[in-house]
């Protein structure tokens, strides 16, 4: 069908289609390299988390994720709590359990995504920035502890969490001077990556507040 | 020094091999993407985006296709995903009574033949946007964007197809002008 061409004047009108500009290169790259920077930090910790400490890591995700449920939405802890049965001490020496792990993820993800839905729908009235980037710092904490946990070996949550960690690093950094700009910047990074609706393949409806207040 | 090379200088952790990969590839990617957007801050948001997964997923790279043409899919991806979002955004944003129509837009009283084919571009079915820009546009081959896109090469030759009797069609006035 390439026997098919358009006229010479429309294909040399067609080559001035969103005709581009010089590569803006170095300010992509400073961009690139700081998020590889952030990839490269990571990834030795995960090499050296002992399987011990590992397993204390997810229970203390989960107390940590409990935690951040009660002062992030009051009331929301008794709804959460039968998720803490699941993670009570293993005897010593007892084989890691992976469900552990995966409930603490569930766990995690749940609040993100409960968090992330509250942070779209205010972040266009521009109001509740340190609110919401003192809970992007402590969720982004426990999303560090499942990346180097167990829980990354399965290849779609560790995209998952990846993806997430760099929206809650941009929401994390967000401080009452931010432009309504900066906060469409964040908005439209969530949207983008497909962030929240891959969020909620993997959260059982109905286990995270999605209504309220930062 | 070929891709394979740099790749492996990648995944060793080199990071001036990043750089030189990025180099190397940084300029056709932003190309195709700003031709997709047509805003250099998108394009510029989607291409390291793209770059970003890249490096991520370089160890999943079997070489089945040139480096190029797996970093354009991934930027191809990207911006798709992106202009999807923006979409779906503005129309809420907006409300659907409201937003302008898309590829309907008014005949311009003397419209310059660059306006009016940008517009009818604009207004393409974005499957149909898509390879005619990569191949009217960008000058890739059907092939290339068959593995850019996941999809045949005859499914490439017909959405081409498409796009230029809309085209046409879009712009049957101003010929006969």
């Amino acid at each position: 069908m390439d026997d098919d061409p358009l006229d010479e004047s429309l294909r040399a009108a067609a080559r001035d289609y969103h005709q581009p500009p010089d590569t803006p290169r170095e300010a992509m790259w400073r961009e690139i390299a700081r998020a590889r920077r952030l990839d490269r930090a990571r990834r030795p910790a995960r090499r050296w988390v002992p399987w011990a400490a590992a397993a204390a890591a997810a229970a203390a995700i989960l107390a940590l994720g409990i935690g951040i449920g009660r002062v992030w939405r009051p009331g929301a802890g008794a709804r959460l709590a039968p998720g803490s049965v699941a993670v009570r001490p293993e005897p010593a020496g007892a084989r890691v359990n992976q469900t552990a792990y995966r409930l603490a993820t569930v766990e995690h993800l749940g609040q993100s995504e409960a968090f992330l839905t509250l942070f779209r729908a205010s972040v266009r009235t521009g109001s509740q920035e340190q609110l919401a980037s003192a809970t992007a710092r402590q969720l982004l904490a426990t999303n560090r502890l499942l990346l180097d946990s167990p829980a990354a070996d399965d290849r779609k949550t560790r995209l998952l969490l990846e993806d997430l960690e760099l929206v809650l690093a941009e929401i994390a950094q967000l401080t009452p001077e931010a432009t309504a700009g900066d906060r469409e910047l964040i908005r439209e990074g969530i949207q983008r990556g497909g962030v929240l609706s891959r969020l909620r393949t993997v959260v059982p409806a109905g286990t995270t507040p999605t209504r309220g207040d930062l | 020094m070929d891709d394979r090379d740099l790749i492996g200088r990648v995944l060793a952790g080199d990071d001036r091999a990043e750089r030189e990969l990025y180099d190397a590839h940084v300029d056709r990617v932003f190309r195709l993407v700003y031709r997709m957007v047509g805003d250099t801050h998108r394009a510029q948001d989607y291409t390291q985006e793209a770059f970003i997964r890249g490096f991520r997923r370089l160890a999943d790279f079997r070489g089945e296709s040139a480096l190029s043409t797996w970093l354009c899919a991934i930027a191809v991806s990207v911006t798709l995903n992106g202009l999807r979002s923006l979409k779906r955004a503005r129309e809420r944003e907006v409300g659907l009574d409201d937003a302008p129509p898309v590829g309907t837009r008014p005949v311009e009283a003397d419209p310059d033949l660059k306006v009016r084919l940008s517009q009818a571009i604009d207004g393409l079915p974005e499957g149909y946007r898509t390879v005619f820009v990569m191949h009217d546009v960008e000058g890739y081959t059907h092939e290339e964007i068959a593995t850019t896109l996941g999809v045949q090469a005859g499914t490439s030759k017909a959405q081409l197809f498409r796009a230029r009797a809309r085209l046409r069609e879009s712009l049957a006035d101003f010929a006969r002008d």
